[in-house]
């Protein structure tokens, strides 16, 4: 099962809903695809809704997205962490880094 | 006439008898009994007018009769008679009462004293010192005064006084035999008290290495020794020295001083038991004595102990409800410093839970009834008391050996090292790589859970794991490799603990990254140190490995 489950447009901010648990096996795949978008030239709104594990593997995936977007003048924000990944993310102080999003509705609003 | 002579007889006998009983007196009461001789001798030959006397006793070691007491004109102690000489001699060896005339027509008389003491001998009256038929010596008075004769009466006198200093001088030996035993049994207390105090003190409760010895009489030849190094490894053993007894005692003292001593150096079992095997051949002991040896090392952490046997019984691991004996796979120490390599051979028993029984041939060798206990028997009784807690158990199963009350015919000691971890809610060995933390996570949840870690607890304790499993793949295989995880609950704690067996690595130098620094990486150890109370690395002794131990309390 990949650990992406869509990718989608919504008026040139790209959506990547990611899904399952995200660790050294699969943080490869969502390195490339986060990457990639960011290659051209969309915004990034990353939906954590459906993930339910994060270890330090998916959260360098998502720093080096961060820095990459930053470095290409893009946004990136990350939408709907649950509890078990936020709490993951504020273990490595990233709270105050990412910007989060209750849901990705109101993310995709603030243009990524 | 007649009548003036039986008053001055009566008179006389009542005088004898006086001495008789003064000098009886004196000799049993005296505490010097050298001087209390000398001044009897000295009021007998007043009392029958000799003009010398000399007391002789036996030398047991030579046989000769030496002069212990004198009276008359030159002192003759010392004056040693071969055994049997003259008429001294004669006495001794008839053990009856001579009376000479003239002792110049006496076939044995030597004239040895004469020479000596500057007289000339002419009457003799000599008696036997002799209890029952012990012969100790002979009273010699000589020379009655105005060349006169000894008569009946002196010589009932005489052999009177002989027999009562006689069973003086026998008493005053055995007091001093007595007060030579009694010297010896206090020295021997003295040296049991030391031996007891080179054996371990009492450990406490949670300690996982216990021993006991029971001595069969005041020292033993057996010993044992328990030993916490710095590194948190148990160190312990269990010896027995050939043969029993003071020089067996003394053997055991110098074997379990290099036990200790060598120990803090030498932390492999195998190279120990070499290096005091060499110790103990640089300077034999006398008569072939050697010392059989049992030594191992417990690394409670992972409940997994390196053993060596050099001659000794056969351990014993019990694990549940199962035995299995190690036997020894080197000769015994002290035999042959040459034939025996450096390290002696060691092997690896991992107690999983269960307990490693190590004692002394003093136990396998108990009999009951005709037969003995072997090793069969100890093993029933291991099993039967397996229950108790470690030395409760000890004490019980020497007990039921060796009654209370009941004499020992060889020492007994029993040593016990046991896996004191909880049972594992997990054990698995698997290889670490990407594709299987998944299942690993899943199983490492569902036993956190098991041991009683809440849902937001669990997932913590399933991070630390990830991302120590992480580590090892990364830094310390390099790739895929073996690694064993266990996970139990250890009172208020739950326990991870994490081993793989790459070359020592240096996992336990990666640092957590700074936080302020935003790059991918670095991130793992930061999180188990974050997410665990406690976290300890360190490489398994001989390079056969590395634990990881995280601890975290449940709340």
């Amino acid at each position: 099962m990949s650990v992406i489950l869509k990718v989608s447009d919504r008026g040139g901010t790209a959506v990547v809903a990611l899904q399952g648990e995200i660790d050294l096996q699969n943080s490869p795949e969502l390195r490339k695809e986060l990457l990639g978008s960011l290659a051209d030239r969309h915004n990034l709104v990353v939906d954590l809704a459906r993930v339910d594990y994060i270890d330090s593997s998916g959260v360098a995936s998502l720093i080096e997205a961060l820095q990459t977007a930053r470095r290409l003048g893009l946004r990136l924000s990350l939408a709907a962490a649950s509890a078990a990944v936020m709490r993951v993310l504020k273990l490595a102080r990233l709270d105050e880094v990412f910007t989060i999003h209750p849901s990705v509705e109101e993310a995709v609003d603030r243009g990524g | 006439m007649p009548e003036i002579a039986a008053r001055r007889h009566s008179n006389t006998y009542h005088r004898q008898i006086d001495l008789i009983a003064e000098m009886s007196q004196e000799f049993a009461t005296s505490r010097d009994l050298g001087e209390a001789l000398q001044r009897g001798l000295k009021r007998v030959a007043a009392f029958v007018e000799a003009e010398a006397a000399s007391l002789f006793l036996i030398d047991e070691q030579s046989g000769e009769l030496v002069c212990r007491a004198c009276v008359g004109p030159v002192d003759i102690k010392g004056l040693r008679l071969a055994a049997g000489h003259g008429v001294v001699g004669r006495v001794v060896r008839q053990n009856a009462v001579a009376v000479l005339k003239d002792a110049r027509h006496d076939p044995d008389f030597g004239a040895l004293v004469d020479r000596h003491s500057g007289l000339t001998t002419r009457s003799i009256l000599c008696a036997p010192l002799s209890v029952r038929d012990q012969r100790l010596g002979a009273i010699e008075l000589i020379n009655k005064a105005g060349n006169g004769v000894f008569r009946p009466g002196d010589r009932q006198l005489l052999r009177a006084l002989g027999a009562s200093a006689a069973l003086a001088i026998c008493n005053a030996r055995l007091t001093k035999a007595m007060v030579d035993q009694e010297r010896v049994r206090r020295e021997l207390e003295l040296a049991a008290d030391i031996q007891r105090s080179m054996l371990p003190g009492r450990m406490p409760e949670s300690f996982p290495v216990a021993g006991l010895n029971r001595p069969a009489h005041e020292v033993s030849g057996d010993f044992f020794d328990i030993l916490r190094l710095p590194d948190g490894r148990i160190a312990f053993a269990v010896g027995d020295v050939s043969g029993k007894g003071i020089n067996a005692s003394l053997l055991m003292v110098k074997a379990t001083s290099l036990f200790r001593c060598l120990v803090k150096t030498h932390r492999q079992p195998g190279r120990l038991l070499g290096a005091i095997n060499r110790e103990l051949c640089e300077a034999a002991a006398p008569g072939g004595m050697f010392v059989t040896m049992a030594a191992g090392l417990l690394d409670p952490r992972i409940g997994s102990v390196v053993l060596a046997n050099a001659g000794h019984e056969p351990s014993i691991l019990h694990r549940d409800g199962t035995f299995t004996a190690f036997a020894a796979d080197a000769p015994p120490l002290g035999i042959a410093g040459e034939l025996v390599s450096e390290a002696m051979p060691e092997r690896r028993v991992d107690l999983a839970g269960g307990a490693l029984y190590l004692f002394t041939d003093g136990l396998t060798e108990t009999r009951r009834g005709e037969a003995m206990v072997g090793a069969d028997g100890v093993c029933e009784l291991i099993s039967r008391f397996a229950g108790l807690p470690c030395e409760r158990r000890l004490h019980t199963i020497i007990d039921e050996l060796a009654p209370a009350g009941s004499s020992l015919r060889d020492d007994l000691t029993l040593l016990v090292a046991e896996d004191r971890r909880s049972k594992p809610l997990l054990a698995e060995h698997f290889e670490v790589c990407p594709e299987r933390l998944s299942e690993m996570r899943h199983k490492v949840d569902a036993a956190a859970r098991t041991a009683g870690c809440a849902a937001e607890l669990a997932k913590d304790v399933v991070l630390a794991v990830d991302e120590a499993c992480q580590n090892i793949f990364r830094h310390a295989y390099r790739g895929k490799g073996e690694v064993v995880l266990e996970l139990r609950r250890d009172g208020e704690r739950v326990e991870v603990g994490l081993v793989d067996f790459a070359p020592p690595s240096d996992i336990s130098r990666i640092r957590p990254r700074p936080l302020g620094e935003l790059r991918p990486g670095g991130l793992g150890t930061h999180f188990i140190r974050s997410v665990m109370d406690e976290v300890s690395y360190s490489p398994l002794p001989d390079g056969a490995g590395n634990l990881l131990i995280m601890r975290k309390v449940i709340r």
